[in-house]
C-alpha cells in the first residue's frame, strides 16, 4: 500500500494529459483488447466489423455499470460481494413496480435503484459504523436478498414484464446506430470521472484507500464516506439490474451471478489495487471491454461451456497474478 | 577481557555500535553481564538503552564490535539464536497470545512433542514448573490469557522467557503494568532467581526499584556509557547529573518577551483522565504560549494529544475552549471552527500522510471542506492554498503530482504541517514532530512555532527531546505515569530539573516546581 508509480496519480490529477502519464497497467488492459481483437480478426473476419463491435459495448455496458459501483468500494479497500442478488432485486423490483398500470411504470427504474441502495446501506451500516469485514456483510446481505427474492417469486420466473422505459433504456437508440444501454454507461462512466477526481468525496476515498488513520486524523468523517460508497455500489448494482431486465424484457432468477467475479476482475485488471487507495476510472473501462470480448471470443469459437469457464477463469487469475507479481514501479 | 570480577562474565558486549540512517544510537557501548547479579540500565530518551537489548537479544545486529559469551564470540542472527544461547526477554509489551491458554502461550515457540503432535501432558508440566519458578503457582495453566489480569499476564510473560531455561534473563520496562503488590512479589521472584545464578539485566525508570533490587548499574547517554558503579554507591541526584550532558547541536528563536500571561487562556483543561492511562491532568495554553510535554516516553503525553483531539473515547475530566466546556467527537468536530485545533501526529507515515497520494493531494486533504463548494474542489483555490504553502514552509518537492512518498522525511513533515496550517488552527497539538528529520529542517520548524505563536496561536509541543522543550517553549508540564507531575516555566527549564522530573525525583540544588 506503501509504494506506488508517480503515473498512477496523476491520471487522476491531470485528466486532459492523462495519455502522457497513463498508469501502465490501463496501457496493458487496452494492449489486451486490442490483442483479442486481432486474434478474433484472425479467426473471423466479422470481428472488426463496427455492428460486432457495438453489440459488444452494449453488452459491455451492464459490467461497465456494476463495476463503476465496485471500484468505488474496491478503492476504500472493500469488497461488495452483494451484488449478484442486489442485481436481481434491482431488476425484480421494477419489473414489479411496471406492473403497477402507468404510474407505476413511471417510477419502475427508481423503484429498481433505491432498492439496491437499500441494501448497500445496509452493507455501509456493517461495515462502516458495526466495523463488520465487508467480505462478510455483504455476502449475508446478498443472501438475504437471495432469500426476499424467492419469497417475493415463490422460486419461479417472475411474471412481470419490463416497462417500455427500462427497455428503451437498454435497447432503444436515441443516437441512431448507437444502442442507448452505450449511453447510459458513458453518462455513469462521466458522473465517476468526476466523482472521483473533482470532488471531495472522491479525495475522500483515495485517501481512505491508502490510510485510514490518517484520513481520520484528517478530520475527514471516515465512517460517512464509506457508507455512501456502499450505497453507491448497491445502487449502480441495481441500476445495472435494470439495464439487464430490460435488454431481457424480463427479469429472472440469478440473472445477477454471471457479474460478480467479472465486475471485480474488470476493476483489478484496469490496475486498480485490491487493497484500495490507488487506480483510475480509464482503467475500468478497459477492464470491462477486457472481460466482454473475452467471454466473446470464447462463444465465438464455439468452445463448450465447460471449457468457456474454464478458460474465463484461467485466464483472469493468471491475469491478476501477472499484475500482482509487477514490481512496485518507483 | 577487563574486568577481575570474581565470577567470569556470562555475557560482554565490546565496543559496540549501531547506526540508524545518520542517526548514532549505540557508541562504542560496552557492557558486562555476571552471573548471580542484577544489573540495571539507566539513561534518558534516546541514550541506547532499547537498542543494546535489542542487539543482546538478537533482534538487530550491531555495526560494529563484538558480543563475547563465555568469553567466545558470537553473532545473533535472529532472536531464535539468541534465546538458544540461553538469553530470554522479557519486553515492555506483553507477547503472549490472548485466546491461547497459559500453557499454550508458554510453550509457544518450542512445545513439547510426540511423534509430531504436541505432547500436552508435557505442556502442562512445563508450565507448572515455569509458572512455579516464576512464582506463579497459583495461575492454572489451562486458563485462558485474556481471562487473566494485567499482573497475572505479566508474570505468565516471566514464566514464559524463563520456560527456555535461559542463563541471562533481561526486563525490558516488566514492571510498569504492575500493581505495588505485584512489583513486590516479582521483585522476590527476581531476587531468588539472581540467587541461583541467573545473570539478570534490569531495565527500568523508577529509580527506587533500582535502588531497591539493583546490585550494578549502568549509565548511558547519547548511545555511550558514562559510568558503572555498585548500586547505592551514588545518589539520585549523582544519577541524573550523569545522565544530563546531551549534546546541544540546535539554534532556537529568542522567546517572546511578552505579556502573554494577561491573555486569557485558549485551551484548557481539567481534571482529565483516560482509563488509568491519563490522570487527573490539569492545564491550559494561553494565547500565543508554547507549553511543551515533557518525560520520558510512553508517560501519557501521546495518550493526552489525542484526548485533546476528541480521538479518545471514554474521558473524564472537561476541556475548554475560550472558557467554555466543549465536547470534542472527533477530528473532525475538532478541526471545525470555533475550535479550530490541528494535530500533527506521531506517525507522519501512517498517520499523517498518505504516502502514495501526490504532494498536492496531501497538502489539501485537510482543508477540502474549505476549498471545495457544494463538495466540488474549487481547483483554483486548492491551487492558491497549496502554492501559499509551499511557498511559507519551503517545501521542497520535484513537483506538486509526485507520490509524497518521494520527498525527504523533513519534508514530508512540513507537508503535514501545511496542510495543517491550511486551515488556520488556533490550537496547534503537535507530536514529536521532530523525529527523524534533518537538522536544517528541525531549525526551520522551531522558527515557524514561534511565528505561529507570535500570530496569535496556542501550541501544545510533546518532544522527546529535552534540547528542544528548553529552546521553544514558555511553559513545560513533565508527564510521569499518566500524571502531570511537574511544571517548569522560563529559566526553570533545565535539562537537569527535566530529566529529575522525568524521573520523578528530587533534582537536588536546582530542584524547582511551578
Amino acid at each position: 500500500m506503501s509504494e506506488t508509480s508517480e503515473s498512477r496519480l496523476s491520471v487522476k490529477a491531470r485528466l486532459p494529459g492523462f495519455l502522457r502519464r497513463v498508469d501502465p497497467a490501463v496501457l496493458t488492459a487496452f494492449g489486451c483488447i486490442l490483442l483479442l481483437l486481432l486474434l478474433g480478426s484472425l479467426y473471423s473476419s466479422n470481428f472488426l466489423s463496427p455492428d460486432y463491435l457495438l453489440q459488444q459495448l452494449k453488452v459491455a455496458s451492464f459490467l461497465g455499470v456494476v463495476a463503476a459501483g465496485m471500484m468505488i468500494v474496491i478503492l476504500l479497500g472493500h469488497i461488495d460481494l452483494s451484488v449478484p442478488w442486489v442485481m436481481t432485486t434491482g431488476a425484480m423490483m421494477a419489473c414489479a413496480a411496471a406492473g403497477f398500470g402507468n404510474a407505476g411504470a413511471s417510477v419502475a427504474i427508481p423503484v429498481g435503484v433505491l432498492s439496491g441502495m437499500a441494501f448497500g446501506l445496509l452493507n455501509g451500516i456493517g461495515v462502516a459504523y458495526l466495523r463488520i469485514p465487508s467480505m462478510i456483510v455483504t455476502l449475508a446481505s446478498n443472501v438475504v436478498a437471495q432469500g426476499l427474492m424467492v419469497v417475493y417469486t415463490g422460486g419461479f420466473s417472475p411474471q412481470d414484464s419490463a416497462s417500455n422505459a427500462i427497455r428503451w433504456l437498454a435497447t432503444g437508440a436515441l443516437v441512431p446506430g448507437v444502442p442507448n444501454a452505450i449511453v447510459v454507461w458513458i453518462a455513469v462512466s462521466a458522473a465517476m470521472v468526476f466523482l472521483l477526481t473533482r470532488t471531495a468525496f472522491g479525495r475522500a476515498v483515495y485517501g481512505i484507500g491508502n490510510s485510514e488513520r490518517a484520513a481520520f486524523l484528517s478530520g475527514v468523517g471516515t465512517r460517512r464516506v464509506v457508507m455512501i460508497a456502499f450505497v453507491v455500489s448497491g445502487g449502480l448494482s441495481a441500476f445495472g439490474g435494470v439495464l439487464l431486465a430490460g435488454y431481457a424484457s424480463k427479469a429472472a432468477q440469478a440473472m445477477g451471478d454471471a457479474y460478480l467475479l467479472p465486475s471485480i476482475a474488470a476493476v483489478v485488471l484496469g490496475g486498480t489495487s485490491i487493497l484500495g487507495g490507488r487506480g483510475s476510472y480509464v482503467g475500468t473501462v478497459a477492464g470491462v471491454i477486457l472481460i466482454t470480448l473475452l467471454q466473446s471470443i470464447l462463444s465465438v469459437m464455439q468452445m463448450p461451456e465447460a471449457g468457456r469457464q474454464i478458460v474465463y477463469g484461467i485466464v483472469i487469475i493468471v491475469m491478476l497474478l501477472l499484475y500482482g507479481r509487477a514490481p512496485p514501479s518507483r | 577481557m577487563t574486568a577481575a570480577e570474581t565470577p567470569p562474565p556470562l555475557f560482554q558486549m565490546e565496543g559496540v555500535s549501531k547506526r540508524y540512517g545518520g542517526v548514532r544510537a549505540l557508541e562504542k557501548a560496552r557492557l558486562e553481564v555476571v552471573p548471580g547479579r542484577i544489573h540495571a540500565i539507566l539513561g534518558e530518551n534516546g541514550a541506547g538503552k532499547s537498542t543494546l537489548i535489542k542487539i543482546m537479544a538478537g533482534v538487530v545486529a550491531q555495526d560494529e564490535g563484538r558480543l563475547l559469551l563465555d568469553g567466545r564470540e558470537v553473532a545473533f542472527r535472529s532472536p531464535a539464536e539468541a534465546a538458544a544461547a540461553g538469553i530470554a526477554c522479557v519486553f515492555q509489551e506483553l507477547s503472549l497470545i490472548p485466546d491461547l491458554s497459559v500453557a499454550d502461550n508458554i510453550a509457544l515457540a518450542n512445545p513439547p512433542r510426540r511423534f509430531g503432535m504436541i505432547d500436552r501432558r508435557a505442556q502442562r508440566k512445563l508450565a507448572e514448573e515455569a509458572l512455579a519458578r516464576a512464582g506463579a503457582e497459583d495461575i492454572h495453566p489451562r486458563a485462558a490469557v485474556k481471562d487473566l489480569p494485567l499482573s497475572r499476564r505479566q508474570m505468565v510473560e516471566i514464566a514464559k522467557a524463563l520456560a527456555s531455561g535461559p542463563r541471562a534473563l533481561i526486563l525490558d520496562e516488566a514492571t510498569s503494568a504492575l500493581t505495588a503488590g505485584d512489583v513486590a512479589k516479582v521483585f522476590a521472584v527476581l531476587k531468588r532467581l539472581r540467587d541461583e545464578g541467573l545473570a539478570l539485566l534490569y531495565i527500568s525508570h523508577r529509580m527506587h526499584e533500582i535502588a531497591e533490587l539493583a546490585d550494578t548499574c549502568t549509565v548511558f547517554r547519547n548511545g555511550r556509557n558514562v559510568a558503572s558503579f555498585a548500586a547505592g554507591s551514588r545518589s539520585n541526584s549523582e544519577i541524573v547529573e550523569m545522565m544530563i550532558g546531551r549534546e546541544y547541536s540546535n539554534v532556537f528563536p529568542p522567546r517572546q518577551a511578552s505579556a502573554r500571561l494577561a491573555s486569557a487562556p485558549v485551551l484548557e483543561c481539567r481534571d482529565l483522565g483516560w482509563s488509568d492511562r491519563l490522570r487527573e491532568i490539569s492545564f491550559s495554553v494561553g494565547e500565543g504560549e508554547v507549553v511543551g510535554l515533557g518525560g520520558l516516553e510512553g508517560q501519557g503525553q501521546r495518550l493526552l494529544l489525542l484526548a485533546l483531539f476528541g480521538v479518545l473515547r471514554g474521558t473524564t475530566g472537561s476541556v475548554l475552549v475560550d472558557g467554555s466546556p466543549v465536547a470534542i467527537s472527533g477530528p473532525a468536530a475538532a478541526r471545525k471552527p470555533p475550535l479550530s485545533m490541528a494535530l500533527i501526529p506521531e506517525d507522519r507515515k501512517t498517520e499523517g500522510l498518505m504516502l502514495p497520494m501526490t504532494v498536492r493531494e496531501n497538502l489539501s486533504f485537510a482543508a477540502l471542506d474549505r476549498i471545495a463548494r457544494g463538495g466540488v474542489i474549487d481547483r483554483t483555490k486548492e491551487e492558491q492554498s497549496i502554492d501559499d504553502m509551499v511557498r511559507l514552509l519551503e517545501i521542497k518537492t520535484a513537483g506538486l503530482d509526485v507520490p509524497v512518498g518521494t520527498l525527504s522525511g523533513g519534508n514530508q513533515q512540513k507537508v503535514v504541517i501545511a496542510k495543517w496550517l491550511m486551515r488556520q488552527p488556533r490550537i496547534i497539538l503537535l507530536n514529536d514532530p521532530t523525529r527523524g528529520i534533518d537538522v536544517g529542517t528541525k531549525q526551520e520548524l522551531y522558527q515557524l512555532l514561534r511565528r505561529l505563536a507570535e500570530a496569535g496561536a496556542a501550541i501544545v509541543f510533546y518532544s522527546t527531546d529535552y534540547d528542544e522543550l528548553i529552546g521553544c517553549c514558555d511553559r513545560v508540564l513533565v508527564l510521569y505515569d499518566g500524571r502531570v507531575v511537574r511544571e517548569l516555566e522560563g529559566d526553570a527549564i533545565s535539562e537537569r530539573a527535566l530529566i529529575a522530573s522525568a524521573l520523578n525525583v528530587e533534582a537536588g540544588q536546582k530542584g524547582t516546581a511551578a
